[in-house]
């Protein structure tokens, strides 16, 4: 569902380093990508590859130890990395809002959700009297499938999926642009998720809210998103529609991850691919490619130099030797001219 | 991985574990003034009379979500908790007969490969050492060897270079290999039945697969038993033989695995295996979820527990508990209704 | 692509060992102290530091001679003489007409010496004095009687008049006084100017406070060390088992160990120094009846931590009896906390046992002790300031290096520390 290509935020060359006691981990190492308006997009990757530091990053939510060492976060044509704090504070919440993944350490366990809910709109909107804030959370709760007799609830009542909700209500109610959901749905039930997945796409259709789901599960990522992202070891490696990836993966990480998800469609008779080693450690990240100690396909340049994300067909940008000319493939048709 | 297509049903009668009506009810805390008032005491009925039997070296599966009691039905099986009433049974042996040494000594034979390998490990105690436990306390004659059999487990479950791997703490090395610690720790005495909860779950999604063939060439290699808990019924598909759905304490459907997945009879079977995700963007999900959420298992709902969020349900389902009944050969369900799926 | 994939022969060892982590288990033991500084990060001068000063401070009290220039009960110099200041000279003050004498001639029995009540003339003469007798034959024995004045001028009277045969003082005291006397002058010095003085003065009775401190380190350390090892072997495996069976004798022993804890420490002791008398062991019982329940709360809370762990139903479902749980895998992780306890409470246990000191329990008077120099230097806070100083100063560096172990221990034990 590719609508008009209006983009709601540019990512340009971030990169988020966290100091340790083994070194300095680069958790996000110069990413640049759009994100559309209107649209679901998927950012999977396995724990590690630093997609939640994406998700935190977008919001300029890295805590120390880590610190966002260099890039551009353009929304609405202003570069939010240049904004200062009482910017800052504006925008998260009302332009860009966060779903964590676990709703009872993000909700405040002494605050009902009608009070969770109303502070929000008080907090950006100083304007708004207390009956009218009721009024819109009431209003939006409802919409989004608790009763207006559990708004004088607290967190600890309410069940998983209910809670959850709640956060989905914080993100929408002040109408933000953005919603990042950091595996939002990783803490529950399959039909609870299923049901909370049928309520993004809800909203995104009501609201024309923007979703960006943070998730290591490739099968929601299939159901729920128009456009996939694969992250591995802190590089974004392919980009493009949820079909056009699905059908043909490009970069042999992408292959082998959706080749290794089980698939409980009785007629996919297909065995489990194995992929080998495990995901790296990023104080020492493998030279070049960060996949190629893994990669079925690695040839030399893989281990000398890493690859840019280049465009390799409209819409679908992979991060690969295998879409790319090597320098040394450039030399060789050099050499034959002379 | 199990070549599920050509094996046989499984012919013979050779039942390793026998449950029958097992029931495991966890008191609720009461404050002091309600003991006082002596108000009758609420139980989380966590598993209510649950039977089903494990033929010697098949995959029995228990799926279920949170609250359904398939964590608590593995941990009475292997006898780790008391059960409240009922009959376990392994191989012929009422557990519950057994004094507390005898059902030390028979931990050989069952072992459990647990959910979360960084808290299932003694961070104190090196790889090695830990693998060798269970030698120790079931063999401890022959100790001279014990090293040498470690080794041997350890590169069969992939840790390898074994003599790398045996002096090293949990923390020190991946996730994926902290289970096969757990796995190798678990197979040492070989054991009989395994039970393994909700095993790869915490596992990297690369790393899944990679521990779920090696769990199932341990199978063939070994010919264990396994009772296997998950809350993934995708994962299930690719291990187990046999699979039963549990929903709030209760087994709602049982059958062969790839019967229950092709032909579900329960209505909520067929709203779990609709909600499983699939990783193909064009099978979508079309079909709506069951309203509602899980009741809570202090005050289950009257009859068919399931009769609240059911699109089916009719009167008799708040009324009268549905038993379960063999309605395809090897099938059996708990509805009122289900002939209308077949 | 699809097709590769499929081909690709599935094996269950594919776990490779990335080839960086196989080779930092060929690296030498120095080298992984020099990668254990670098995972450590930027505390590890705070270990450094305090594991130089507690050795420095291990070898001062096993071997305090080698420090101590004096000995610590010896009346090595002038009482309250300050830290540096030489010990001043002494001269004799004699009627002119008896001529050049010395000690020698007024020495013996019969003779009367006097000075200012108080002064150190007094020190100074029985030095001289004992140095003549060192020197002097068999059967000889210099030992003039001491007559002593309130002021300078009652002596020097006196001395006029004939009633002493000589005045020991100060030559800058005498200085302008003898004038006033025509009949007597300076017949000799009594002692010279000495060299040096001591380090950090004398006190009352003239002893090298320096040397003290150092042999009192070996007092403090013995205490601190026997009393907290006591504590902690009864105080750890009392809470060993009390978490791990709980029930009655769980409540009953957290019973007796919280009342034994409600009461303020040192009270506490006091109270047990008095039942059990003087005596150093009879004080190391009982500060280590203070810090037991320390012990015994920790490693019960902690033990109760640990019994709900997963890895101890794993040992369970091993089969594993319950005394092994006990001892591999509870008492392993529970044991750095209580490390972690032992060297702050060896800091704690030194100061309790000063404290005793200075209120005058326990130790023998004689005893170079911190504590007893403490309580004996307290009247003399404004005179000799040095009385109190530096066995403060002891007290605290010690308590402190301690305590500043424990602290870089907790980060070192922690064993998440090289986590990947």
């Amino acid at each position: 569902m590719m609508n008009d290509k209006k983009v709601l935020m540019q990512v340009r060359d971030l990169s988020v380093n966290y100091k340790t006691r083994l070194g300095m981990v680069s958790a996000v190492d110069h990413v640049s990508f759009d994100i559309y308006e209107g649209e679901i997009l998927g950012l999977v990757g396995e724990s590690g590859c630093g997609k939640s530091t994406m998700g935190k990053a977008l919001m300029r939510m890295i805590q120390p130890p880590g610190r966002i060492t260099g890039g551009k976060l353009i929304l609405d044509d202003n570069d939010i990395m240049t904004y200062d704090e009482k910017q800052m504070q504006d925008f998260r919440g009302r332009k860009v809002s966060m779903i964590f993944q676990d709703p009872m350490t993000s909700l405040n366990p002494v605050q009902r959700v009608d009070e969770h809910l109303v502070e929000a709109i008080q907090v950006h909107f100083p304007g708004i009297t207390k009956e009218e804030a009721l009024v819109r959370s009431s209003e939006l709760l409802e919409k989004l499938g608790i009763q207006s007799n559990r708004m004088g609830s607290y967190p600890h009542q309410l069940s998983g999926g209910m809670r959850q909700r709640v956060m989905v209500a914080l993100g929408l109610i002040l109408n933000a642009n953005l919603i990042i959901a950091d595996e939002a749905t990783t803490s529950l039930d399959v039909i609870v998720e299923a049901k909370l997945a049928d309520q993004f796409r809800d909203i995104r259709e009501e609201f024309g809210v923007t979703m960006l789901v943070i998730t290591h599960n490739i099968a929601l990522v299939a159901e729920l998103s128009d456009r996939l992202a694969v992250m591995y070891a802190g590089h974004v490696v392919e980009i493009g529609s949820v079909y056009d990836v699905f059908d043909n993966p490009l970069h042999p990480y992408t292959i082998g991850l959706l080749y290794s998800v089980p698939n409980i469609r009785l007629d996919d008779e297909k065995e489990l691919y194995k992929m080998p080693g495990e995901p790296p450690n990023l104080t020492h990240p493998p030279g070049g490619c960060r996949f190629h100690p893994r990669c079925p396909k690695a040839m030399d340049i893989c281990s000398q130099k890493e690859p840019d994300l280049i465009e390799v067909s409209p819409g679908r940008h992979v991060k690969c030797w295998l879409f790319q000319e090597h320098p040394e493939e450039a030399e060789e048709s050099v050499e034959v001219t002379l | 991985m199990t070549d599920m297509h050509n094996n046989p049903q499984f012919e013979n009668n050779d039942y390793l574990v026998e449950v029958e009506h097992m029931k495991k009810y966890f008191p609720v805390q009461t404050g002091f003034i309600d003991q006082l008032l002596s108000r009758e005491r609420d139980f989380v009925r966590a598993v209510d009379d649950v039977s089903f039997k494990i033929r010697r070296g098949e995959v029995l599966g228990l799926a279920g979500e949170s609250g359904s009691g398939k964590t608590t039905i593995g941990r009475v099986t292997i006898g780790l908790e008391e059960k409240t009433e009922g009959e376990v049974k392994f191989d012929g042996v009422d557990l519950s007969t057994l004094r507390a040494e005898e059902l030390r000594k028979l931990r050989r034979r069952m072992q459990v490969i647990f959910q979360d390998p960084m808290a299932s490990l003694n961070p104190r105690m090196s790889l090695g050492n830990a693998i060798s436990q269970g030698l120790e306390i079931h063999y401890p004659e022959t100790k001279e060897q014990h090293r040498d059999i470690v080794l041997e487990v350890m590169e069969k479950v992939g840790l390898s270079p074994a003599l790398f791997y045996y002096n090293k703490f949990p923390h020190q090395i991946s996730g994926g290999q902290r289970q096969r610690v757990v796995i190798a720790r678990a197979l040492v005495t070989k054991p009989e039945l395994v039970l393994a909860d909700e095993p790869i779950a915490m596992a990297d999604v690369s790393v899944r697969a990679q521990l779920l063939d090696l769990m199932v060439q341990l199978k063939n290699e070994f010919n264990l038993t396994f009772l296997f808990i998950t809350h993934d019924l995708a994962t299930a598909k690719y291990i187990c033989d046999r699979i039963g759905i549990l929903y709030l304490g209760k087994i709602v459907e049982i059958s062969d695995l790839r019967e229950v997945y092709a032909h579900p009879l329960h209505p909520y079977t067929i709203a779990l295996l609709a909600a499983v995700p699939v990783p193909n963007p064009h099978e979508r999900r079309k079909e709506p979820m069951p309203k509602g959420e899980i009741p809570n298992p202090i005050h289950p709902p009257s009859g068919c527990r399931f009769h609240p969020r059911c699109p089916y349900a009719q009167d008799i389902c708040s009324v009268e508990e549905p038993q379960l009944r063999e309605l395809r050969p090897g099938h059996q369900v708990a509805c009122h209704f289900a002939e209308q799926f077949q | 692509m699809k097709k590769d994939i499929e081909n690709n022969p599935t094996q269950a060892q594919s776990s490779e060992t990335p080839d960086w982590l196989l080779d930092l288990d060929k690296v030498g033991f120095i080298r992984r102290i020099f990668l254990a500084r670098k995972w450590y990060g930027g505390d590890w001068w705070f270990v450094a530091i305090s594991a130089v000063l507690l050795l420095f401070i291990i070898i001062v009290g096993v071997f305090p001679q080698w420090f101590a220039p004096y000995d610590p009960s010896a009346e090595v110099g002038p009482s309250l003489l300050e830290p540096g200041v030489a010990p001043s000279s002494y001269v004799l003050v004699a009627p002119i007409e008896a001529g050049e004498i010395t000690l020698v001639d007024i020495g013996d029995k019969s003779n009367n010496i006097g000075f200012i009540i108080g002064s150190p003339a007094s020190q100074a003469l029985r030095e001289a004095t004992d140095t003549l007798n060192d020197a002097a034959p068999e059967g000889v024995r210099y030992q003039p009687r001491q007559m002593r004045y309130e002021t300078l001028a009652e002596g020097l009277d006196a001395l006029a008049a004939g009633e002493i045969d000589g005045f020991v003082a100060a030559p800058d005291v005498l200085e302008n006084v003898l004038d006033g006397y025509p009949t007597l002058r300076i017949a000799n010095t009594l002692r010279e100017d000495a060299s040096k003085g001591f380090v950090m003065g004398t006190n009352q009775i003239g002893q090298d406070v320096f040397s003290r401190i150092i042999w009192g380190t070996r007092i403090a350390l013995i205490v601190g060390l026997s009393s907290a090892i006591v504590s902690l072997v009864i105080g750890v495996p009392l809470g060993l088992i009390s978490g791990f069976t709980g029930g009655p004798l769980d409540r009953i022993l957290t019973l007796i160990m919280d009342s034994l804890y409600s009461f303020p420490g040192l009270i506490l002791a006091i109270s047990i120094a008095a039942v059990l008398g003087a005596g150093i062991g009879n004080i190391i019982v009982s500060i280590a009846v203070l810090y037991i329940p320390t012990y015994y709360r920790i490693v019960r809370g902690q033990t109760l931590a640990v019994k709900k762990e997963l890895y101890v139903e794993a040992a369970r479902s091993l089969g594993t009896s319950k005394l092994k749980i006990l001892t591999k895998y509870i008492f392993p992780n529970v044991i750095p906390s209580v490390v972690i306890i032992f060297s702050v409470n060896v800091g704690d246990a030194i100061l309790t046992e000063a404290g005793l000191s200075f209120l005058g329990f326990g130790l023998p008077p004689n005893t170079p002790d911190w504590g007893i120099d403490l309580a004996r230097g307290q009247d003399y806070v404004r005179r000799a300031w040095w009385l109190i100083t530096y066995p403060g100063l002891m007290v605290t560096m010690v308590t402190l290096s301690f305590s500043m172990l424990g602290e870089s221990l907790s980060e070192i034990l922690n064993p998440k520390l090289t986590e990947r």
